[in-house]
């Protein structure tokens, strides 16, 4: 087989070179192996990629020529053939290379031209385009990610807070906010301002910001504060022209000192509403002789350092209001309580027990002082709950179902009186009532008989006299009361001698010796009351039992914290807002306070005030 | 003489500022009461807070500052000096000016922004510090442009070389000559050894198959096998420079963006906090 083939080269202005090559050969083995004929340089084509060879004898025939895929691929007029016969004109391609088959041409059994038209490029070129440097280069962008983020920022933490809250929803109270499901559940607007957690008492509808916000750029009101705590107490009583006029300079001047916020601040936390600091008091305090020289307040800058002996509040007897507590400091001498009621606690805490009526009781604390409601501190001691059990008012041995009334003197002598003038009267065994010889035991008294009922009214009189005075000076009531005799005139006739009887001193047991702080007993209660009240070996009443200064130092410290003592700062016992209130209703003393007003104010009025006791 | 680092401005000037304006800032802190607890909303804490706020717009000054002072290297060597380590003590400033406290709010996020952006801005002084001498380290008196020089020459006698072989070793060079990337995309360029390397894959096949080989086509496969071989060590190095080049930029991708991000939060901080006073 005579092979013609034509190799086509093009300069860069498109002209074209042809090279002419015959080969004479059975077949052509086409490929950029070195030992292929036709050899086409290039090492995107297979080593040995395909064959030309002849199949018939008939040598001018065209149609005898083909070509046959090797390990390379063949593509003849754009379709991939394993093997083909070769017409003029087909355009085969061999990887870069593409052959065309030409017009017969003399002596010649086959006619290709072949070119490349796909050279290889310039190698430092092509790794240039494989190596990419530098993070410019890739979609990063420093200007598209600093507005981005920022415009994000901007609208979620500042656009929509501030719009939402210039277009507040319908304006609710505390209580609808609180029970309104939409402010329970959604996030708010401007839940991301909130700086931290609020007290727990404001969490309920603490996602309202403007229940406190009421005005945007502006602190927080009094107002908003006080149309929840209406009753709020000034620090000290504004009842003189001078109190009033120092409350008025320190806690009344215009800007930030009346501002409620301005001490109590909130998101600080469940419990973190109210200052327990001493510097809100000591500020003040510490030297409070200089800034107000006619206080009679001490100054005090630590418990632990320079506090003063307690203060305590007595009743007067007999006295009500102002008049009716004496304020004594503790570390007077001699101090007694006057309180008209006979009480030794050494009968009645004798370890061995207690002779009652129903046997020997041994007697503990608790059996009189009972805790209140709110375990703070004690219910009145009544004579009703917790003294009659023992102490009966029985007047007459033989009648041990009857007994003197308690409370009055004269409801005291009208019952025995009346009691043996019935008893001598009645159809009574004598000898059970009395026994002094007027009657003959069993004999019965003739009430028809004026003489015999006058001479038995007279005796009755009589003994009653005589039961009353011995009551009143020997025993029930004497054993608790002071009583003293009295001669009572009569107003309408002066010739009329003065009726004696007898007065029962005013009982004034004091309830809170201390009111001026707060002394939680439940939360003292793994000591033992002797620990701090030594009254097992009194002997009266006029004992005070109340621990001074020292014994609550042997436990709290001051302003700082100790190893073995508990922080004892200002607020620990003491209130800020205890001046009576701007409303005009008290302020209710620190522990137990009801919920209602009114009885509220019943509550604080009754343990302040003196009292009769029951 | 010695090369100075800005860090080392003027006798390290800067550095004592940042250290006093940073122990005035713990002192006030420590010698003021806080009566109603240590936070933003105190005397101190709106002194430290104006201060910080402040200083952030100031440092971030230095973006514009830069391209001003192009002529003017010292000039930009004093404000990058005071740039770090003033952005150093705001650390200090902002954190007592939260008095600790932090929560899920703006301004905690103000708080973590402004974190980040230091931190990140720290990560670029140790880069600027550390990765010129591993840069050199690496390439010794190449450049990037004359390794890239070397790998073409060799890609071109690979490609000669693997002419005269069989099919399967000639493919296996052209896909190393083709398509061996040196950096690319984001990650591409942190990657120090891309796990799909033609060059790398060339290597390992080129050893396994000159076992098989005799004679002459085992000779060939030996020259071949040697050319990629270097090629892989001049890829390795060039992609390692190519990496340290991304982490010299990458720190001021977060840097830059972050500080806007900052300078919004901020800016809704302290709105924020007037609007609720």
């Amino acid at each position: 087989m005579k092979l013609l083939l034509v190799q086509l080269t093009r300069n860069k202005l498109g002209q074209v070179t042809r090279t002419q090559q015959t080969l004479n050969v059975d077949q052509v083995r086409i490929g950029r192996g070195s030992d292929c004929k036709f050899h086409l340089p290039d090492p995107r084509v297979a080593m040995h990629h395909a064959v030309i060879g002849s199949s018939g004898s008939d040598l001018t025939n065209d149609s005898t020529c083909f070509i046959e895929a090797d390990a390379g691929l063949v593509t003849i007029d754009g379709t991939i053939e394993r093997a083909a016969k070769l017409k003029v004109g087909q355009k085969i391609h061999l990887g870069p290379f593409e052959l065309i088959v030409l017009q017969h041409v003399a002596d010649v059994d086959l006619a290709l031209s072949w070119e490349l038209l796909d050279p290889l490029k310039d190698n430092l070129e092509g790794v240039k385009a494989n190596v990419k440097v530098g993070l410019r280069n890739t979609w990063l962008s420093k200007r598209f990610f600093s507005w981005a983020g920022a415009a994000a920022i901007l609208s979620v933490f500042l656009i929509w807070p501030v719009v939402s809250a210039l277009n507040p929803p319908p304006k609710m109270s505390g209580a609808q906010a609180m029970a309104s499901p939409v402010l329970a559940s959604a996030i708010t607007a401007d839940a991301s301002w909130n700086p931290g957690e609020l007290a727990s008492p404001h969490q309920g509808f603490g996602r309202d910001c403007a229940q406190c916000h009421t005005q945007p750029f502006v602190h927080t009101t009094n107002a908003a504060c006080e149309s929840c705590h209406q009753i709020i107490g000034w620090h000290f009583a504004r009842d003189t022209k001078e109190a009033k006029a120092m409350h008025a300079a320190v806690f009344e001047k215009p800007g930030d000192a009346t501002q409620c916020a301005s001490c109590h601040r909130d998101h600080k936390g469940p419990m973190g509403l109210v200052r327990q600091d001493s510097p809100l008091c000591t500020q003040c305090h510490a030297d409070l002789k200089i800034k107000v020289p006619r206080t009679t307040t001490a100054n005090i800058s630590d418990f632990s350092k320079d506090h003063p002996p307690f203060k305590l509040s007595m009743l007067v007897p007999g006295k009500t209001g102002r008049e009716g507590i004496v304020r004594v400091s503790q570390d007077e001498s001699g101090l007694k309580e006057k309180s008209n009621l006979k009480f030794p606690h050494d009968v009645h805490m004798e370890k061995k027990g207690i002779r009652g009526q129903n046997g020997k009781t041994v007697m503990e604390c608790k059996n009189c002082h009972v805790p209140d409601e709110t375990g703070s501190r004690f219910k009145p001691t009544t004579m009703k709950d917790h003294c009659q059990d023992c102490h009966s008012l029985e007047f007459e041995p033989k009648a041990t179902d009857r007994q003197v009334p308690h409370g009055n003197v004269a409801d005291v002598l009208a019952t025995v009186n009346e009691f043996y003038a019935q008893a001598v009267l009645a159809d009574t065994p004598i000898d059970v009532v009395f026994d002094e010889g007027a009657r003959r035991p069993g004999e019965r008294l003739n009430v028809a008989d004026p003489a015999k009922r006058l001479a038995a009214l007279s005796w009755a009189s009589k003994k009653g006299a005589t039961i009353s005075q011995e009551l009143m000076e020997v025993r029930v009531c004497f054993t608790c009361h002071e009583i003293k005799r009295v001669s009572v005139a009569d107003g309408t006739d002066p010739k009329t001698p003065p009726t004696q009887t007898w007065q029962v001193e005013p009982i004034a047991v004091t309830q809170h010796w201390l009111p001026k702080s707060r002394f939680p007993h439940n939360q003292h209660s793994p000591y033992e009351c002797k620990e701090c009240h030594q009254v097992e070996k009194s002997k009266t009443s006029a004992d005070i039992a109340i621990p001074d200064l020292k014994n609550c130092q042997g436990c709290h410290a001051g302003n700082i914290t100790t190893t073995d003592k508990v922080r004892g700062t200002c607020e620990t016992c003491h209130g800020f807002h205890v001046g009576g209130s701007k409303s005009g209703v008290p302020i209710p003393l620190p522990g137990g306070v009801p919920h209602d007003p009114k009885e509220r104010a019943a509550k604080s009025v009754a343990v302040l005030q003196p009292k009769a006791h029951p | 003489m010695k090369h100075r680092t800005f860090l080392e401005y003027r006798r390290y000037r800067y550095l004592k500022v940042a250290t006093l304006l940073a122990l005035i800032s713990i002192f006030v802190f420590a010698w003021y009461t806080f009566p109603v607890g240590r936070y933003g909303g105190t005397v101190v804490g709106y002194v430290l807070g104006t201060i910080s706020a402040l200083l952030i717009v100031w440092l971030m000054w230095l973006g514009v500052q830069k391209r001003r002072y192009k002529a003017n290297i010292s000039g930009i060597q004093g404000w990058l000096s005071a740039h770090v380590y003033i952005g150093g003590a705001l650390i200090v400033l902002a954190t007592l000016h939260a008095g600790f406290q932090v929560g899920w709010n703006i301004h905690t996020l103000a708080y973590v922004l402004m974190l980040i952006v230091i931190f990140s801005g720290f990560f670029g002084v140790f880069a600027y510090l550390r990765f010129p001498a591993l840069m050199t380290a690496n390439m010794g008196e190449e450049t990037l442009d004359s390794l890239v020089q070397k790998i073409a020459d060799l890609d071109r006698e690979i490609r000669r070389t693997a002419m005269s072989m069989s099919d399967e070793i000639n493919a296996v060079a052209m896909e190393s000559i083709k398509n061996t990337r040196v950096g690319g995309g984001v990650f591409a360029q942190f990657l120090h050894r891309p796990g799909n390397c033609p060059t790398k894959r060339a290597v390992v096949f080129l050893e396994g198959i000159g076992k098989t080989l005799k004679g002459d086509q085992q000779k060939q496969n030996r020259d071949l096998y040697s050319l990629m071989l270097r090629k892989e060590k001049w890829v390795d190095r060039a992609r390692a420079d190519v990496r340290f080049k991304a982490l010299l930029d990458l720190w001021l991708y977060i840097h830059v963006p972050v500080s806007f991000a900052l300078l919004a939060a901020l800016t809704a901080h302290i709105i924020s906090v007037f609007f609720y006073w």
